[in-house]
């Protein structure tokens, strides 16, 4: 009996000794998804803090417009309810690829593409376009009425849909005279920091993306350890 | 921890100080929602609105919601619940202060598209320990330090 209980420690000590040689490598692997999640979740409190800035400077410049055209011409009742398509558009592409455990997601925005009847290198479908490639698919995500659009020429770069500068301007004059012809400097500079906020908010969601894939992982591997 | 970086990240998501000052102001969201304050109304909607994401399709249904006093929670819910299941969003951005009240709602959904993102407003600036993608993190760290602890 005795021979048996002074064994067992030694036993004990000899398996562990074995499972950390044998899970040396697959420590690796969890150390640097760790790493990886880690370094997403930083990436995405910098970037939230970094649009909290722009925001916060996007609020003063529409304070000083309303400060200087007066409070009743910048307010939610000149909003137009007509119909009418989003300017800035996104598009989102989802991983097929079955060896990726978790389905992860990329955002990439499209500000100030309006898209009308043009020249698309995808296929239209109802509430979008799909451009199918190997082991992804890219959506675009916008109303259903680009399907039907106007007739103006378009040109895409990778089937993302974009405008020349003349278009950018016509759209953001556009979007400018909600609140009247003649607008100040300051309410021009509100759209740009907004647009700002746009593409930080892209890059949010790509990380939030990254971040819940990370997890996932993380979790499993904590399962099947466990 | 891996990396001094994430020291950093662990502070905020315990709720360390919030570097920023906030004057405090309200809360917006696109497809957009946003809180209540008696001057400054709309800034972010108008803001959004202004970089080109408005959209009214046809049946005149608008891809944002304006939250007042007035709107009730379940206004709110019902927006929020149309706005995730739209095919033609990609991203839904509501105020962390709106998402506070729907937080059973927005800590229960699990999409990846559209993906709901907490933004700050004004008046409530940015709370990470509020987060709906941080308070997993926290309880995937809460549960690993409840395992560590029973060896």
């Amino acid at each position: 009996m005795e021979n048996c209980e002074q064994s067992s420690p030694r036993a004990r000590e000899e398996e562990e000794d074995e499972a950390k040689r044998g899970g040396g490598e697959g420590g690796g692997e969890e150390d640097e998804k760790i790493i990886q999640f880690l370094d997403s979740m930083d990436s995405y409190l910098t970037l939230m803090d970094s649009l909290s800035s722009t925001l916060r400077q996007g609020w003063l410049e529409l304070a000083s417009a309303r400060h200087s055209m007066g409070s009743s011409r910048i307010s939610s009742a000149l909003l137009s309810h007509k119909v009418q398509s989003a300017a800035t558009t996104m598009q989102v592409a989802e991983s097929n690829d079955k060896s990726v455990t978790e389905l992860q997601t990329h955002f990439t925005l499209s500000k100030w593409a309006y898209l009308r009847e043009g020249k698309y290198s995808g296929e239209a479908e109802a509430g979008g376009f799909q451009n199918k490639s190997s082991g992804s698919q890219l959506r675009h995500r916008g109303p259903n009425n680009f399907a039907e659009g106007c007739k103006e020429s378009y040109s895409t770069i990778n089937g993302s849909p974009i405008a020349s500068d003349g278009n950018i301007q016509r759209e953001r004059s556009k979007s400018l005279s909600v609140f009247g012809t003649l607008v100040p400097p300051k309410l021009r500079a509100a759209q740009v920091s907004f647009e700002t906020a746009l593409d930080s908010i892209v890059e949010l969601a790509n990380m939030r993306s990254m971040v819940l894939s990370s997890l996932s992982q993380l979790q499993q591997e904590m399962e099947s350890s466990s | 921890m891996a990396n001094g970086r994430s020291g950093a990240w662990l502070r905020r998501l315990l709720g360390g100080p919030c570097p920023f000052p906030y004057p405090g102001s309200r809360v917006v969201a696109a497809p957009l929602a946003f809180g209540y304050t008696p001057d400054n109304k709309e800034d972010t909607v108008v803001g959004f609105l202004l970089a080109g994401v408005g959209n009214v399709d046809l049946r005149r249904k608008r891809n944002y919601l304006i939250v007042d006093s007035k709107t009730t929670v379940k206004a709110i819910e019902d927006a929020f619940k149309d706005f995730t299941t739209r095919e033609d969003i990609a991203i839904v951005l509501i105020n962390q202060y709106i998402a506070n009240m729907i937080r059973y709602r927005v800590d229960s959904y699990n999409q990846p598209v559209p993906a709901i993102l907490e933004i700050p407003s004004k008046d409530h600036p940015y709370d990470p320990t509020q987060d709906s993608v941080l308070s997993r993190v926290r309880y995937l760290f809460s549960a690993e330090s409840i395992a560590s602890s029973r060896y």
